[in-house]
């Protein structure tokens, strides 16, 4: 699969994006530099819950985007590479409250509307397939065909797979242009100046500052927990559970007296250890920092209602991290406006995990001039304004 | 309830001189402790009608002290107290062993008293049931006043096994042998100037050597443990002596030891957004009990000037307590020189709660790729159990600096990371704690 026109890349980031990208550069021969201000999944994709899901989308092109990604998952785990790290496993959306119960079957309507496996169970059926569910539910949907993968993991296999050495602790400081201003001639670090035939921004809340693209992308943090091992509870487990509300909660949220509010998107994710995986929240604005105990009791009330046997295990810990949301709520992936090789892949708020992949495998597809299954028109980043790259 | 102007955490003597000290400025002092009493592990009470445990006179004195002056303080403790973290609103978290419920506290100020936490080389293993630490024998000796059963044998570095060895030789069970990595009897500049600056830790140390030739107790200097197997219900361990010959000694229990470090794991540091935060005592720079009281003491006087708006000067004693410990680690300085964990074999376990091993690290560290603290810990899963990386974080950041000595060495927390809860939490006092359920909407 030698590409013709690309000889050497640089990616800017290894996320899970970054990452992915340098895995499909490097399987066509390209000779990647990958670079990260911190280290590989040092920001959202090392805080991330890790969902490799179509559950909570609507009709439309994320949903479309999240069908090939979850495609993509199980290439690759079929293919060896990631046999061991995608968890395929069952979404199910439960409602508890009957205001959550029309929105929920409105959802599984236009689910399998679209071709999606989304099936309202019985109530007999939930219990007898989830026995770890709370009696007290009103309506269950299942979604099948999903999994799980955790994001530090899925990086550091595909680095692995490129043989690359990444450079760790080097962020860039600016791209340097040529060409009348229609050409990346090198990317500039700190320590050094790095010619590349083609550059990829995948550096998530680092891209603002180095395409212009503050105005574009907000930052959202997000907490989530992680449980001991309980395998008896996780065996009554046989697949993730979604609150109904995450399904109204994905907006951003506008909170009292001018301070940012969050919304929790319940979560509960039995691992492959024997531990749960319990999320999360979404709060616009904020530094990764820690877990505040405000948010960590909710979201642990919120879990012991639906599987009450979590109340008999420990918490082990938390974690937060920030994601990038773009404006308008869907990411960017493409070629930037006004640059010949320039690329840019990010702003992909809680899809990363589920969209990492297929997204660095159509920029590097797009970077080599060809075509790939993920169509980017919806993503292109020349929707946006005022795109002006830090040279 | 008045709000809190100094919320300590930890009632060892450093915690104790710091609400001494805060209390005297007239503010209003909170002491959380996880035991029910005070004194910390140094002066760890008996409990109920336990016989006290026999310690140095001088040792006594200072213990007598500081007690006397913390009760007559009338400072405010909770006990059953087990500290979870500090959140990022800076509220400190405990957990009310005495009712099970999660405690949220908010306070101007935070003193975090943890003391320290013993540390432990591995070595084959050390994973065994019957092997635990040698401070961990030592406090259970002074609550309970008896020596553990059976036949123990004390191993590894400091000065704290010929103390335990001495008070469990008191208590009627003396160790079958004490085996120390260094051989202070060769150190004799810093002999000469523990004796001459610091007499009294050359007196006490004398006290309990004299306590061991009493009982006929073989300290071995200049000897290793080298890996410890099953024998039956027992342990037999395999000891290489000074001359270099290997030895086998039968125990029921091993008690390790290769001294202390600061007890600050997962802790944050302090932001500038939320209260004060100060580390005080063995938990800041782990010097023992007489610097701990020393700094607590500093502490409690620094919150209070902050809090108060005045200035006060950093205490000149600490500096002569430094000093002291300096000496002693030159004494006891292991006399062989390789790095003690250079030459573990593969197998060796070096996260006990993962039941992560050698090999695995070396696997990790061996490609071109140079892995981070923090990326050893996401793929190897070191530091990432439920002790949150107390065992371990210090031996894999230690030989991940020995394996990759062209990089960058990484530090014990670039593994356990800061974050709370520092110990696991049942999720039920969490869930039904109530907490937030008010403040903001649901949606």
């Amino acid at each position: 699969m030698q590409s013709r026109h690309l000889r050497n890349a640089v990616v800017i980031g290894a996320g899970i994006c970054g990452a992915a990208t340098a895995y499909f550069l490097s399987r066509r021969g390209v000779n990647v530099r990958l670079l990260d201000a911190r280290a590989p999944a040092a920001e959202a994709t090392g805080a991330a819950d890790g969902a490799v899901s179509v559950a909570s989308k609507r009709p439309g092109p994320m949903m479309n985007a999240a069908l090939l990604g979850i495609r993509l998952y199980r290439e690759l785990a079929e293919a060896g590479l990631l046999a061991d790290l995608f968890k395929t496993r069952s979404t199910f959306i439960v409602a508890r409250h009957d205001d959550e119960c029309a929105v929920l079957e409105a959802h599984a309507a236009a689910l399998s509307g679209a071709g999606v496996g989304a099936e309202i169970l019985s109530q007999a059926t939930a219990r007898g397939r989830f026995p770890a569910l709370a009696p007290a539910t009103r309506m269950v949907v299942e979604v099948r065909g999903e999994g799980h993968a955790i994001g530090y993991r899925i990086v550091h296999r595909l680095i692995a797979a490129s043989g690359l050495a990444v450079d760790r602790h080097e962020p860039v400081t600016r791209l340097i242009l040529c060409e009348r201003g229609q050409r990346i001639r090198a990317v500039e670090t700190a320590k050094s100046r790095i010619e590349a035939d083609a550059v990829i921004v995948a550096a998530g809340g680092g891209s603002g500052a180095l395409l212009g693209l503050a105005h574009v992308l907000s930052p959202r943090k997000g907490q989530l927990l992680v449980t001991e091992r309980a395998p008896s509870l996780n065996a009554g487990m046989p697949g993730a559970i979604m609150s109904g509300r995450y399904l109204m909660s994905k907006g951003s949220q506008t909170g009292p007296n001018g301070k940012p509010a969050r919304g929790i998107g319940l979560v509960v994710d039995p691992l492959t250890t024997g531990q749960f995986l319990i999320g999360g929240t979404r709060e616009d604005g904020g530094e990764a920092g820690s877990n505040d105990i405000d948010a960590v009791a909710r979201i642990l009330a919120d879990a012991v209602a639906l599987v009450p046997g979590l109340a008999n295990i420990r918490l082990l810990r938390g974690f937060a991290g920030v994601r990038m949301a773009v404006a308008d709520g869907l990411p960017l992936i493409g070629r930037l406006p006004g640059l010949t090789n320039g690329y840019v892949v990010t702003g992909f708020e809680g899809d990363g995990i589920c969209l990492g992949p297929v997204a660095g495998q159509a920029i590097a597809a797009l970077a080599c001039g060809e075509n790939s299954a993920l169509d980017l028109t919806p993503f292109d980043p020349g929707r946006f304004d005022g795109l002006k790259v830090a040279a | 309830m008045a709000e809190i102007d100094v919320l300590i955490v930890g009632a060892g003597p450093a915690g104790m001189a710091a609400a001494i000290e805060a209390g005297k400025a007239g503010l209003r002092v909170v002491v959380l402790e996880q035991h029910q009493t005070p004194g910390g592990a140094i002066f760890r009470q008996a409990i109920a009608d336990a016989p006290a445990v026999r310690i140095p006179p001088r040792v006594a004195a200072i213990r007598h002290e500081l007690s006397a002056a913390f009760a007559a303080s009338r400072i405010e403790t909770r006990y059953g107290h087990v500290f979870l973290g500090i959140d990022s609103d800076g509220f400190v978290l405990a957990e009310d062993r005495n009712t099970g419920a999660f405690v949220t506290l908010k306070a101007k100020s935070i003193v975090l008293a943890l003391g320290a936490v013993e540390k432990i080389l591995p070595r084959p293993g050390w994973e065994r049931a019957g092997v635990s630490t040698a401070g961990g024998l030592q406090v259970m000796m002074k609550e309970t006043g008896r020596a553990p059963a059976g036949r123990v044998l004390l191993a590894g570095n400091g000065p704290l096994l010929v103390a335990v060895a001495a008070q469990m030789a008191a208590l009627g069970n003396p160790p079958v042998a004490v085996i120390e990595a260094g051989d202070p009897f060769r150190r004799f500049a810093a002999g000469v100037a523990l004796a001459a600056f610091h007499q009294h830790l050359a007196v006490e140390a004398f006290g309990y050597l004299r306590e061991l030739r009493r009982h006929r107790v073989e300290w071995q200097r200049g000897a290793t443990l080298q890996r410890i197997e099953r024998d039956g219900e027992g342990l037999i361990a395999c000891v290489r002596n000074s001359a270099g010959e290997i030895k086998f000694i039968r125990a029921d229990r091993i008690g390790l030891h290769d001294g202390i470090r600061s007890n600050e794991f997962g802790l944050a540091p302090a932001n500038a957004r939320g209260p004060l935060v100060v580390h005080a005592g063995d938990c800041r720079e782990a010097l023992g009990a007489e610097a701990a009281i020393a700094d607590g003491r500093a502490a409690g006087m620094r919150v209070a000037a902050a809090l108060r708006g005045f200035t006060h000067a950093e205490p000149r004693e600490l500096t002569r307590l430094r000093q002291a410990e300096a000496i002693l680690s030159r004494l006891f300085a292991p006399v062989e020189t390789a790095h003690p964990l250079a030459a573990l074999p593969d197998d060796t376990v070096l996260c006990r709660c993962e039941n992560r091993n050698v090999g695995e690290l070396k696997a990790l560290c061996g490609g071109a790729d140079g892995l981070t603290g923090r990326e050893v810990k996401h793929h190897g899963r070191f530091a990432m159990g439920s002790c949150q990386g107390r065992f371990c974080a210090d031996n894999t950041a230690a030989l991940m600096a020995h394996l990759r000595p062209d990089l960058p060495a990484p530090q014990a927390r670039d593994l356990t990371g800061t974050r709370w809860p520092i110990r696991p939490v049942p999720i039920a006092a969490l869930a039904a704690s109530g907490v937030g359920q008010a403040k903001e909407q649901e949606i």
